[in-house]
Formats: C-alpha cells, sequence, structure tokens
C-alpha cells in the first residue's frame, strides 16, 4: 500500500531520517517504535505531506506521490490521528466530525438533519454511542480520541496513522479501540501505529518496524519477538528491568496521614498512610482524582471535609507557601511545561526557587549568590543534568533534564514527603530508567516518603511498594504485596483491573 | 539528550552578548546604539540641543517618563498591566491640589496623603485582580474611569495652587542635575537591585514568568500580583507629585498622556509583555528615546497635530520588530529539533533571575 524508497531528511545539525526505506500492506497494523528523536515524527510528516523529503521517494498505492500539504494527502487516503486530542470543545459532537464536509441546503444554509444523519452514521462505525448534538468537551478522553479516529475514517481511508493514540486511555478502553482498530484491518484499510508502550505493539500489531537514530534497524513479525529484544534494537544495548517493587514497608515512621479528605466533583473520602522510605502508588486513569487529591494535599485547592497529618501532628489546609516551607512537601506535576517550570528561567533559577528564602543574608536581604550557584552545582551533579551552564534557559533542555529539575527543586528544599505526578510521560527510555532509578534512591537512600501517581502500568509495578486504585475520584482498592514475597508483574496487574472494572 | 560540550560551548558564547549582569544585554546595546544615533542626530541638526537648559529639562522629562513607565512594568512584570497608571496620577494630583490649596495643608502632610492614596489605588486593584481572579485589563479599565471621573468632578478642570516651598523638589538642581532625575536613577537602581538579589523580586519575576509553576513552587503568587500594583500606585502618585512641583501647579490634566507613554517607554525599554522580563536601564533607556523622538519631530517641525500618529507607529514598530525576532528564533529552533541550544536561542534579557 505504501512504500518509501530511500527517504532522507536532514535539519541543520541533525540527520532526522537516513535512508530509511519501508513497505507497509494494506489489511496489516504496522507497529512503528523508536526513542524520543529517532525519527518517528518526521517519518509520519513525510507520509502526509506536512514535510517533504531531501532525497527518495514515496510510493502509494503503486504510485509515485508528492504531497505538498496534508490536502492532498487526505485526498488519496491517507489520515493521520495526532497524538493530541484534537476537538473544538465548545461545538457539537457533529459539528466536529463534520467541519470540513457541512452540507448546505445551498446558498451556504446548513442542513442540520441531513449532518446529524451522517455524523450518526460516522460515530457508529467506532462504536461511539453519544447524540450528534453533545458538546465535545463533556465527552471523556477515550470518547474524544473516537471522536477523532471517526473523523479520520468519514473520509474514503485506506491508510490511518495514528500516534500514540491511548496515551490518555485507560486498559479497559485501549481495549476498545484495539478491537475497533482491527475491524478496520480486516477491512483492508492499512494502519500505523506509532506508540511507546510496547506491550500494545505485542497485542495489537501484526510487524514492527524499528527506528534508532534516524536510521532504519529493522523490521520483525511481532510473533518471532519478545519484549527485551525489542527494547534492545530500540535503545541499541541492554536493557533490563523487570523488578517489581511491591513490598511492604515496616517500622519506619509515619510521614502522612490522610483520613476522609474530600472535596465536592474531585475527591471523595480519601483515606491513607504513608511512612518513610515508602513509595506508594496512585494508579487511574487522568480524572479519577488522583491529581485531584494532589492538589488538596499540597493545598492548592481547598478540602471540603477531611484531616492531614504530617508526622503524626495535624495540618491546617492551607497555602501552598506554608505547606513547602512549614511541613516540606514537594509536588512534582504532571505538566512540567505549564506547571513545573520556569521556561525563560535558568536551570538555576528553576533549581534554588524553592530555598531562596533560606538563602537570604539576615541583614541586607540579599539572597547569597555564592550558596545559590554552590546549591545548584550540587543537585545538577547529584542527578546528573545535563544543562550545559547554569544560566541555561530550562527552555533548551531535553524533556528528561528538565523532568529532573522539576525533582531537583523539591529536593533543594529538603522535602520529606514528594508527591510525583506521572514523572515520565514524554521523556525516552533511558531518561525514563535514570528518573525511575532516582525515585528509588529518593525512598531507599534519603529514606523520602513519596506518592508516585501514574497511569503508566509497568512504572508503577516497578516502583511502587503498595498501589491505590483510584476510580471515579475514589479509592477502590489497594494492591499490597503478600507477607514478603513479591508478586509476579501479571498479577499486580490483573489485581489492579479488577479493581477497575 | 544534547551534547554536553555543545551546549557549555553555546552557552558560554551567548553570554559574551549577554553577560549575567543586569546592565548590559544583547538588547541593551540596541537600546544604547538608538540612543547615541538620536542623540548625534538632534545634536548635529539643532544648534541649541547640546545647550545646558535643553539638557536639563529634557533629563527632567526622562525621569517622570521613566518612573510611569516603572509603574506599568511593574504590572507586566507580574503578567498583568495598569491602564489606570495615568486616571491614578491625575486623581493624586486632584488630591495634592486639594489638600495644599483648598484644606491649606503643609506639604508635609498633603504629599504624604497623596503616596498614601497612589498605594491604596494600587492595593485595590491588585486585591481585585488576586483576590477575585480578576482580569488586570478590566479592573484597570474600571478604575480609570472611575478616577478620571472622579478628578474632573471634584476639580472642574481648574488648577490648583500650590505654595513656593513645594515646587523646590521639582526646580532644583544637584550639580547641574535636576533632583528629579536623581530621584528616578535612584528609584530605578533601587528597584533593579531587588529584582535581582532578593526573593521579593525573584518572586515578581517569578509570577509572571510562569503563575501556575510558581504557586506551584510555593510562591505566593496572589500577594506577588497585589504588592506589583500597590508599587505601580505608588509610583504613579510618586510622579504625580514630582510633576506638580515642578509645574508649580496642581493641574488635573497630569495624567491624561500616561497610559500611551507608559506602555510605550515599557516596551521599548524590552519589559516582556507576558511578563517575567523587566530593565530598569531599559526603562531608563526607552524613556531617553522616546523623549529624543518627541523632541526631534519638534526640532523638524513637524506638525503637531500628527505627533500622536507617530508615537503609536512607533510603538507598533518596537513590537512588530521584536515579535519578528522572536518568529525568526522560534524558526530556527524548529527546523532544528534536536540541538535545541543553538544559534539565535533566545536570551532572557535584563533582570531575568539568573
Amino acid at each position: 500500500m505504501l512504500e518509501l524508497r530511500g527517504l532522507d531528511k536532514s535539519f541543520p545539525g541533525v540527520h532526522a531520517l537516513s535512508d530509511v526505506s519501508l513497505r507497509f500492506a494494506a489489511g496489516e497494523i504496522h507497529g512503528l517504535v523508536g526513542e524520543n528523536g529517532a525519527g518517528k515524527s518526521t517519518l509520519m510528516r513525510l507520509v502526509t505531506g506536512l514535510m517533504e523529503p531531501d532525497r527518495g521517494e514515496v510510493w502509494f498505492a503503486g504510485r509515485r506521490v508528492r504531497f505538498r500539504n496534508t490536502r492532498e494527502s487526505m485526498a488519496e487516503g491517507i489520515q493521520l490521528v495526532q497524538q493530541e486530542i484534537q476537538v473544538i470543545p465548545e461545538s457539537t459532537v457533529a459539528e466536529n466530525l463534520m467541519l470540513d464536509k457541512l452540507v448546505t441546503r445551498g446558498w451556504g444554509v446548513l442542513d442540520w438533519p441531513a449532518i446529524h444523519a451522517q455524523a450518526r452514521k460516522h460515530l457508529e462505525v467506532v462504536g461511539l454511542s453519544v447524540p450528534p448534538e453533545t458538546i465535545a468537551k463533556a465527552l471523556s478522553a477515550a470518547q474524544k480520541r473516537l471522536l477523532q479516529i471517526a473523523k479520520a475514517l468519514a473520509a474514503r481511508t485506506r491508510l490511518l496513522l495514528l500516534d500514540e493514540p491511548t496515551s490518555c486511555l485507560g486498559p479497559h478502553e485501549t481495549a476498545g479501540l484495539h478491537t475497533l482498530l482491527r475491524e478496520l484491518k480486516a477491512q483492508g484499510i492499512a494502519l500505523i501505529y506509532v506508540t511507546h508502550k510496547l506491550e500494545e505493539v505485542f497485542a495489537l500489531c501484526d510487524r514492527v518496524s524499528v527506528l534508532r537514530d534516524g536510521h532504519h534497524v529493522g523490521t520483525h513479525p511481532v510473533a518471532g519477538l519478545d519484549h527485551d529484544r525489542l527494547v534492545r534494537l530500540m535503545v541499541g544495548r541492554e536493557v533490563r528491568d523487570d523488578r517489581v517493587g511491591l513490598r511492604p514497608v515496616s517500622g519506619a515512621p509515619e510521614m502522612l496521614r490522610v483520613e476522609g479528605l474530600t472535596r465536592r466533583g474531585r475527591a471523595h473520602d480519601i483515606s491513607f498512610t504513608l511512612r518513610a522510605g515508602e513509595i506508594l502508588g496512585c494508579y487511574g486513569l487522568v480524572g479519577s482524582g488522583r491529581t485531584e487529591t494532589a492538589r488538596l494535599l499540597i493545598g492548592d485547592d481547598r478540602a471540603d471535609a477531611g484531616r492531614v497529618w504530617v508526622r503524626g501532628k495535624p495540618v491546617a489546609l492551607r497555602s501552598v507557601t506554608e505547606r513547602v516551607r512549614r511541613w516540606r512537601l514537594g509536588y512534582v506535576s504532571e505538566d512540567r511545561k505549564e506547571e513545573g517550570l520556569l521556561l525563560g528561567f535558568s536551570v538555576l533559577a528553576n533549581l534554588t526557587l524553592t530555598v531562596w528564602e533560606r538563602l537570604v543574608n539576615r541583614w541586607t536581604r540579599r539572597i547569597d549568590p555564592a550558596s545559590e550557584r554552590a546549591l545548584g552545582r550540587h543537585w545538577v551533579d547529584a542527578l546528573g543534568i545535563q544543562c550545559g551552564s547554569l544560566e541555561n534557559p530550562v527552555r533548551n533542555l531535553s524533556g528528561g533534564n528538565q523532568q529532573k529539575i522539576c525533582l531537583a527543586k523539591w529536593l533543594a528544599a529538603d522535602c520529606a514527603i514528594l508527591i510525583i505526578d506521572e514523572p515520565t510521560v514524554g521523556v525516552d527510555l533511558g531518561a525514563k530508567e535514570q528518573i525511575h532509578r532516582v525515585i528509588r534512591d529518593l525512598a531507599a537512600r534519603e529514606g523520602k516518603a513519596i506518592l508516585l501517581i501514574s497511569s503508566d502500568m509497568p512504572e508503577m509495578i516497578q516502583l511502587a511498594h503498595r498501589i491505590l486504585v483510584f476510580r471515579d475520584r475514589r479509592i477502590v482498592g489497594e494492591v499490597v504485596g503478600e507477607g514478603t514475597s513479591c508478586r509476579s508483574a501479571a498479577e499486580i496487574s490483573e489485581a489492579i483491573g479488577h479493581f477497575l472494572n | 539528550m544534547e551534547t554536553p560540550a555543545l551546549t557549555a560551548r553555546t552557552a558560554s558564547a551567548l553570554s559574551v552578548t549577554a553577560p549575567r549582569g543586569e546592565w548590559f544585554s544583547g538588547r541593551t546595546n540596541g537600546l544604547i546604539l538608538s540612543f547615541t544615533v538620536l542623540f548625534c542626530l538632534l545634536a548635529v541638526w539643532s544648534p541649541t540641543f547640546l545647550s545646558g537648559y535643553t539638557m536639563f529639562v529634557l533629563a527632567r522629562q526622562v525621569a517622570f517618563y521613566a518612573l510611569i513607565a516603572l509603574a506599568q512594568a511593574l504590572c507586566l512584570v507580574v503578567g498583568g498591566m495598569n491602564l489606570s497608571v495615568g486616571a491614578i496620577g491625575s486623581m493624586a494630583t486632584v488630591l495634592l491640589g486639594l489638600g495644599l490649596d483648598t484644606w491649606g495643608l503643609s506639604p508635609w502632610l498633603a504629599v504624604p496623603m497623596t503616596l498614601g492614596f497612589g498605594l491604596a489605588s494600587g492595593w485595590l486593584n491588585g486585591v481585585l485582580i488576586a483576590r477575585l481572579k480578576l482580569d488586570s485589563f478590566i479592573v484597570t479599565l474600571s478604575m480609570m474611569f472611575l478616577y478620571m471621573g472622579l478628578r474632573s468632578g471634584i476639580s472642574g478642570g481648574q488648577s490648583y495652587r500650590v505654595p513656593d516651598s513645594f515646587t523646590w523638589a521639582g526646580q532644583s538642581e544637584f550639580v547641574g542635575v535636576p533632583l528629579v532625575f536623581l530621584v528616578a536613577v535612584v528609584v530605578l537602581a533601587v528597584m533593579a537591585w531587588i529584582f535581582h538579589q532578593t526573593v521579593f523580586g525573584r518572586y515578581l519575576l517569578a509570577t509572571g514568568g510562569n503563575a501556575t509553576a510558581a504557586r506551584l513552587s510555593g510562591v505566593p503568587t496572589g500577594r506577588m500580583v497585589v504588592w506589583a500594583n500597590v508599587l505601580s500606585g505608588g509610583f504613579a502618585s510618586l510622579a504625580a507629585v514630582l510633576w506638580a512641583s515642578q509645574l508649580g501647579a496642581a493641574a488635573p490634566e497630569t495624567g491624561d498622556t500616561w497610559l500611551i507613554v507608559s506602555f510605550a517607554v515599557a516596551i521599548i525599554g524590552g519589559t516582556g509583555l507576558s511578563g517575567g522580563v523587566i530593565s530598569a536601564f531599559g526603562l531608563l533607556m526607552g524613556a531617553a528615546i522616546f523623549l529624543l523622538i518627541k523632541h526631534g519631530l519638534v526640532e523638524v517641525k513637524a506638525n503637531p497635530y500628527f505627533a500622536n500618529a507617530f508615537l503609536g507607529l512607533l510603538i507598533l514598530l518596537t513590537v512588530v520588530v521584536d515579535r519578528a525576532r522572536e518568529m525568526y528564533v522560534e524558526r530556527v529552533r524548529e527546523r532544528d529539533p534536536r540541538s535545541r541550544s543553538r544559534a539565535g536561542e533566545r536570551i532572557p534579557e535584563g533582570y531575568q533571575a539568573p
């Protein structure tokens, strides 16, 4: 269906794709994997006409094609479902779906009954059972994703490219999406499936192609492949991390106790305890109450009811400032760009922001530059942050290094309790490994009490000592290790799945 | 991940054009250059330009512009704006006139009362913006009309007389330099120090840099917004007091031109419109450049009725040039997604926290 011959694309200073030749067949789900910067996005852009290759040819359905924009590739039946959910929140489902093909009665007057009827038909294809008049922002993340796919399929589609379509879906919804994709495959559509979640490759794809540093390092039938081998192909070296973290931590002092914490509409009746040196996982989907609970704990949102103790002392739920200074509670946000970093500010300022007040000379009220730099230097070295100079704006850093800075500012503030929200979203495998090691060390060596929020199941299984399962703004279950024996990863995910359904 | 060697090299190369200090950044050089060119042009064009008297008058005017722009920049730096700078100035002038003329108060009472009003009106703006989470645009717009109306109603458009002793501050000099200019320079220097060296200043910058991230990092962002507005009101009223002293009368129309001046000077001086960036030296330079252009228009006998059109164009030109530079930098970065710390990187200017 689609054939790439010797595709080459360079940007100033970067050879993004070098001599990549690939074939994608109709009626096949073809996985495309690789670390961040391996060239997956560039490849997708070249196929859909968002960019043109420096060298090489794109052949589609037996013909050489040269798309100059997505309009041209769409006309040929190539549809891209982007990673970000793109819906117009204030418009209806039908309007979102039919925006580029609105039916009129002539003179530009819209024929709403016809539009809704067609929209209903397209929604049926993806099994999305909502009325077309629904306002799009009322949909769940999974429903929005389905809406996007419905939109892509509403045209005559022969090739469907999906860029991390399950990044915001839960296990149940992911399974549903996969069923849909298999049906599309049976209809003879070619699918290219880009993902970071390797378990999805094994669950869904027929063949998988691996990109590394812009090179095509191989295409393999999934049947003859195992997880470790695939990772080795992607990273180019051995990475083994199948540890299971689940085991009880006992004897250590209790750092945080939460009882009946409630904020109507956000989190209900949240109760748990957290010990020093313990990593307590909070598993659940976006909107299940995990992040909302974190916001209550750091005092960014006011609770309607409930009590919180830090190191046995009752805590009044007040401002974030007090929470940081007095109770040494740090929060690493899930959205480091919007909520974690001052992007235009230097590495140093971002690292020491939380401790400026402690670096002040008592008489002159001046922040001591020498101790500030020393502190910044210390944490850059301690976490291996690659930033060049401390004056470099954090905007210039890679995702992994930015994430380390988000962590380091709380370590600099000497926080004893850390709430870490989705620490490895959008960082590549190498950095993910490092961040996992840092989190593990913080608990094991430094005795930090860590509340780890994540919807990445393998991450949760590897790191957490206990796992709280969130659904519908409540804690619906807790998964603990039995005695001192570690349970297997499969058992743990089964247990979590049991609570979720 | 970047290669550390590359990053280190580019970073040190960049720091030649933008040393960590606050006084000279890439943008600052541009300001100094523009100022020098304008200054030389005027000196050649006009035989009276270099005279002591012209210099004295211009320096005094620069001081007012810089103070007014500082009042605006303080709100811009926390990510807001203050449309009521001029209205606060006018209202403060009327209050000063009322105190000195109508009520016959001593300047020692009337001046603190006026400054107090400035601080209080700024506080009110700040509280409405930060506590009720209202938009700074709509809050300060309403306040602008409120004070404009009050000052017209109270004064009836008439200027108030001030005692001769009161004109001392605005009219005296110190070794040939107007006292007002010295006041402005000291104020700017102190603000520069605060922004660069103190927690308070850094918190103001962080609030404008990314309010959510700052709040979640324990920065009391709400309080910072209130403080920025309090200071803004304070400096607006300080400028009003000095203006009345210089003029020898409390004229109710004092602040009418301040709004546009404050934005123009702040923008030319490199204050970030989206917050987080301010340069005290830039404000002083911006004020000087703005004034030289205005003065130049008089010298070349441009039709004064068109003067505002030139100034409007000047502001537009400044933001267009700034934006063009930003877009150029973004394009360079986009074309080059992996090594993002390469040439053309936008360097935070001015008093960005080091």
